[in-house]
Formats: structure tokens, C-alpha cells, sequence
């Protein structure tokens, strides 16, 4: 991927620009932050404990309105006047919760199956087509079909959030801590397949992590969320470089170091 | 960009060992594949039926595929011998083929179904009243624990529940209790007249007031209100692991959460009920002020006269009996969802309809129990 290129703005899948959150009435979380995320690319987005980053991912997702600014994804703004703009909008990304956020109710498959059967004009026999291959896809056998989210491991949870997120085949996948709660194995596993879905299916991710590892495998640039904005937004190479208190400690620390040999 | 919607081009040509070649171009995805969906599902069929060694598929031209689009052809090309596609497309359309080669599990009939139900039901029941005993002889076994180390009191949120259960309750009781007060004294006030027994009113609407109205009525809406809270409050603490975390670091279940819930209600409810009680025989003053002619003075005066005060007392004992066995429904139901949303709402509905049904059986064993009392 051509880093640093001028792209033309049709080309970003998210256009963050001077975006003002707030948290209660008066506490500003973000300030003048401006972000773009371009088509097929994977961003990540780094920050300090309670820098804002999942508050971030929040107005990103439409799920918060922000005090001020713009927030388009797709070009398509969440407050937009015309509902099927944002509805499509909406049916072109899929989300990983940190915590796999998966219908407790319904079993793997109908999970899976759940965007798909709202979306609609798919017969049942061939959402059970997509279904088994979005299983195939993470790894899961037909089987886990049947089992309820409380009868997951933490791995089988992420492997079916990813299948459901999948399900729309959608254009922009957002990652909230994508490793968050796996053992190294089953991480380094979870980061090969989220490698090698993209490779396939060429979407755009944004993904927010604090696993070095994650991050060194899977980005093609890190934005940097600290002092209520975003103050770097590069390649790895460029953003390590910057002399700044946090991104010194984040990538100069031990952990860095170490996910750097590793790397 | 957008690529153009989905297209497939059939060329038949005579006297070729493979006489129809299909060529696929544009997205094969589901936005593509909207526009000429019927007539593309007509065609596929179509081919579907000719033999596969006939067909000869060209799906290189294709600009797109997503899942949907896949779906579509790995229907159409089962068995297909002759299917030139690109590579970056040849692995979905492998993947969703396997895919679609999943057979679904269709549960035959089974002429013991039945009788597993039944089995199955009549087991789940028996668990249900075991773990309800055993919870029953926890709390006993707390309560004569805490009475040992009076220190040990939840004060604080045996407070917390009382003003929950009790105070915040007032209102919706009250108006209740008031209007039911209405109503009874007008109907009855109607049929005595009949007879010239008016004042008798006073004498029916006071003992089904005090003894069976009030307490009822404050149960039942403590039931629907405290009870439902109760049970969505431990069975969502189930759903989050809390109350296995509590068990982990030794800390009595029912001693932390059950009792001060079941104490606190016990000791709400007589008072919500005696707030109830109060609120219907203002109800019932002012119908018979306004029916029969009896002035608020002669309907307090009356009424001691009228009706002996073990009744009151009788429905305050009644009050505590149905706190206790609302909260200790609501807990059991609570302990007992499992870590999903849909248990937690049947634990809720079932918690309410057997705290309710519970109520009225309690009710019934005390109305045979005290009928020679009052």
C-alpha cells in the first residue's frame, strides 16, 4: 500500500473532521480531531487509557452524537436526512466488539444468520450456505452451529463475533481490541485469521488495540489519540519516530521492544 | 466506480459437444445482483437443469463476488465439469460450495417424544422444588446465624430495601387501594340498600378491607413491582458472573443477597399494606358519604364497632407472610437464569406468576387456618 499518497476523497471510508465529544455536560474528551480512513487499509488507533478511543469507535459507529463536527462514514453523514442512505451505510461495516457482544439467546448460527435474515432477499438455504462458510472462514466446523454463546471459549466467541461482522461481507470491519482476553497462542492465531480473511475480502479496518504484536502484524498506519486529538497519523516507521511522552512509551517501552524482535 | 450489476450471457451453439458456454459479468454481489434478481434466478434455474457436461461456465469476466453472489452460483454450477474462474474468486466459490454441502439436521419424529417431555418436565420440577427447599433452609440457617451475631445485620441494606420496596410503592398502592375502595363499597352500598342493611356496608367493606383486600392487593403489586426487580436484578448479576464471584470469595449467597431482600419486603409489605388499607376505607368514606348519606365522622366512629381489630391484625401478619414468600419467589427465579437474555426474561415472567399464584395459595391456607379467629 502507498503510504503518504494524496488519495481523492472518495477514497476514505471514514472522514473525521473537527470533531468536539463530550462526556456528561461539560468534560470535553476530544477536541479539533480530524481523522481519515482510506479504502483498503488498516488503521489502528492507539491512545492511553482514557484517551477516548472506544468513545471514538462510539461516534464512529453512530452510536454517540458528538458536540460538534463532521462524522461521514461512507460518505454518508449518521444524521443524515434519508434513512436508506444510512442504512446502507450501516449494512457495509461490521463491528468486533471487545467482547463479542453475541445475542445470548440464539445459538452460533442464528447469530451469524441474524443480519442476513434482516437484511432479507436471501432464502433460508442460502443463508445456510453463507452461514457455513462464514464457520469455515474462522475456523469453526459446522457443528458449533448449534451451541450457545455461553457454551463458547473466549477464542470461539471472537471466531463468531468475526463470523457475524463478516456476514454482510462488508467494506469496513472496526476492531475493538480484537486480542483483548486470548492467550498468546489463541491471539497470534485470531491475528493470522483477521490477516488472512482481509487478504481475501479486502476490506477496510480500523482497529483499536493495545497489543503491539496486533498492531506490528496486521496495521498499514497508527493514529495517535492523545491530548484530546489525534497528533500523529502515519505509517508505524513515521509515528515510532515522533517525539512524544506516549508514543515513546507505547512503542519504546519493553513491550515494544520486545513485539519489535518479534515483528 | 460502482461495477455494473450482475449479467449473465447464455450462448447456445449447435452441433458443439458442449453446446451452451454462460458467461457471468458485473458484480455477482447482493447489491448486484437486485436489479435483475428474478430473471437471473430464472435463467440459473434454467441451466441447473441441463446436464453438467453440456454447460461450460465462464466466470472470469466477473468484476465482483461477495457471499450472496457466491451463494447464487455454487447453486447453479453443483457438479459443473467445465467452470473457468479467476483466482481471486476460486476460493469463495470453493468455500461457500463446501458450504452449501452442509447438510441441515432435520429431528425426525420421535412416538416417545412425549413421554420424554413429560419425564423431562416432571425431573425439571423436582430440581426446582429441591433447590427452592435447600434455598429455604440456607436463609433459615442464615437468619438463626445473624440472630446469633446481631452485628451481622444488613442494616443498611435491609434499609436500601425497605424504603425500595415500601416507600417508593406508596403511591401506585395507595391509588389502587383507593379506588378498589370505591368500587366495593359503591356495589355493595347498591345491593344493601335493597334490603335497608346500610350501614352493614361498613361492617363488609371494613373486614374485606383489613383482612383480605389490602394485604392482597399490596402482595400482588409487590410482586409485579419488587418481585420483577428482584429477580432481573440477580438473574442479570447471574448473567454477569457476580454471584459466582461472590461464592469465590466465600461469601454467603443467600446471607448477602437473598435475606436482606426477603427481610426487607417482609417488613415493607405490612406497612405498604396498612397504607393500602387506609387508602380503600377513604375510598369507601367518601362513597358512602355520597351514596348513604354517612358522614366521615359516623364512618370512623362506626367502624371499630363494626369490625373487631384482629382482623387489622390478622391482615399485618398475612402482609408479612406474603413479603417473605414474593421476595423469596423473586430470589429463587433470580438464583436460577442462566446466562442468557431469554432466561432472564422467562425467569422474570415466571418469577411474577409464581410469586402472584404463590400469594393466592398462602391466602387460601390462612383463610381455613383462622376462620374460627375474628
Amino acid at each position: 500500500m502507498a503510504h503518504g499518497a494524496p488519495v481523492p476523497d472518495e477514497q476514505y471510508v471514514i472522514e473525521i473532521e473537527n470533531l468536539v465529544n463530550t462526556v456528561g455536560a461539560n468534560t470535553i474528551l476530544h477536541r479539533d480531531l480530524n481523522l481519515k480512513v482510506r479504502r483498503d487499509e488498516v488503521l489502528s488507533l492507539v491512545g492511553g487509557s482514557g484517551s477516548g478511543k472506544t468513545q471514538l469507535v462510539r461516534v464512529i459507529l453512530g452510536l454517540k452524537r458528538p458536540a460538534a463536527g463532521r462524522v461521514r462514514v461512507f460518505g454518508v453523514s449518521w444524521d443524515d436526512p434519508s434513512a436508506k442512505k444510512v442504512r446502507d451505510a450501516r449494512r457495509r461495516m461490521g463491528m468486533l466488539f471487545q467482547n463479542g457482544a453475541l445475542y445470548s439467546a440464539l445459538t452460533v448460527y442464528d447469530n451469524i444468520a441474524f443480519p442476513l435474515r434482516e437484511r432479507g432477499g436471501l432464502s433460508e438455504e442460502e443463508i445456510r450456505g453463507v452461514v457455513h462458510t462464514k464457520l469455515a472462514q474462522v475456523e469453526l466446523d459446522p457443528s458449533h452451529g448449534k451451541l450457545l454463546p455461553a457454551n463458547l471459549s473466549g477464542g470461539m466467541v471472537k471466531r463468531v463475533s468475526l463470523a457475524r461482522a463478516l456476514a454482510l461481507s462488508p467494506d469496513l470491519l472496526i476492531l475493538d481490541e480484537p486480542t483483548a482476553g486470548l492467550d498468546p497462542d489463541r491471539s497470534e492465531g485470531f491475528v493470522r485469521l483477521i490477516k488472512r480473511l482481509r487478504e481475501d475480502h479486502r476490506f477496510a479496518m480500523l482497529m483499536v488495540t493495545h497489543d503491539l504484536e496486533t498492531l506490528f502484524e496486521l496495521t498499514d498506519r497508527v493514529a495517535v489519540l492523545a491530548d484530546q486529538h489525534i497528533i500523529a497519523c502515519d505509517t508505524l516507521e513515521a509515528v515510532r519516530g515522533m517525539d512524544h511522552k506516549f508514543v515513546q512509551n507505547f512503542f519504546g517501552g519493553d513491550r515494544g521492544r520486545r513485539a519489535l524482535q518479534h515483528g | 466506480m460502482p461495477s455494473p450489476d450482475a449479467a449473465l450471457e447464455i450462448q447456445k451453439i449447435a452441433n458443439d459437444p458442449v453446446p451452451i458456454r454462460v458467461r457471468a459479468s458485473g458484480a455477482w454481489t447482493f447489491s448486484g445482483l437486485k436489479a435483475q434478481r428474478e430473471q437471473l434466478a430464472r435463467r440459473l434455474a434454467e441451466l441447473k437443469n441441463q446436464p453438467v457436461d453440456r454447460v461450460a461456465w465462464d466466470l472470469a469476466g466477473m468484476a465482483d463476488l461477495d457471499d450472496a453472489g457466491a451463494v447464487w452460483l455454487a447453486h447453479a454450477l453443483r457438479g459443473a465439469q467445465r467452470v473457468e474462474v479467476a483466482p481471486r474468486h476460486r476460493e469463495m466459490l470453493k468455500q461457500v460450495s463446501e458450504g452449501m454441502l452442509v447438510q441441515r439436521d432435520v429431528a425426525g419424529f420421535d412416538p416417545l417424544a412425549g413421554v420424554v417431555w413429560t419425564g423431562q418436565t416432571a425431573a425439571d420440577s423436582v430440581v426446582h422444588l429441591r433447590d427452592g427447599i435447600s434455598l429455604l433452609g440456607q436463609l433459615a440457617l442464615d437468619i438463626a446465624g445473624m440472630l446469633r451475631r446481631p452485628r451481622e445485620i444488613p442494616l443498611r441494606e435491609l434499609s436500601a430495601g425497605v424504603f425500595r420496596a415500601g416507600v417508593t410503592a406508596l403511591p401506585v398502592t395507595m391509588l389502587v387501594g383507593f379506588l378498589v375502595g370505591i368500587v366495593l363499597t359503591y356495589l355493595s352500598a347498591l345491593q344493601l340498600k335493597r334490603y335497608g342493611a346500610d350501614l352493614l356496608v361498613i361492617n363488609i367493606v371494613g373486614v374485606g378491607v383489613l383482612r383480605e383486600l389490602g394485604p392482597m392487593l399490596a402482595s400482588i403489586i409487590a410482586a409485579g413491582r419488587s418481585g420483577s426487580a428482584i429477580t432481573a436484578q440477580l438473574g442479570v448479576m447471574r448473567v454477569t458472573e457476580e454471584v459466582e464471584a461472590l461464592s469465590v470469595m466465600g461469601i454467603s449467597v443467600t446471607a448477602r443477597l437473598v435475606l436482606p431482600r426477603v427481610l426487607a419486603l417482609a417488613l415493607a409489605l405490612p406497612l405498604v399494606s396498612f397504607c393500602t388499607d387506609i387508602a380503600a376505607l377513604a375510598g369507601a368514606m367518601l362513597v358512602t358519604h355520597f351514596t348513604l348519606g354517612i358522614s366521615p365522622g359516623a364512618f370512623i366512629q362506626a367502624l371499630p364497632q363494626a369490625v373487631e381489630v384482629t382482623h387489622f391484625w390478622i391482615g399485618i401478619g398475612k402482609s408479612v407472610a406474603f413479603g417473605f414468600a414474593v421476595a423469596f419467589v423473586a430470589c429463587h427465579y433470580g438464583l436460577r437464569v442462566l446466562p442468557n437474555t431469554d432466561s432472564l426474561a422467562v425467569g422474570v415472567t415466571r418469577s411474577v406468576v409464581a410469586a402472584i399464584t404463590c400469594v393466592i395459595i398462602l391466602d387460601a391456607i390462612f383463610a381455613v387456618m383462622l376462620r374460627n379467629v375474628g
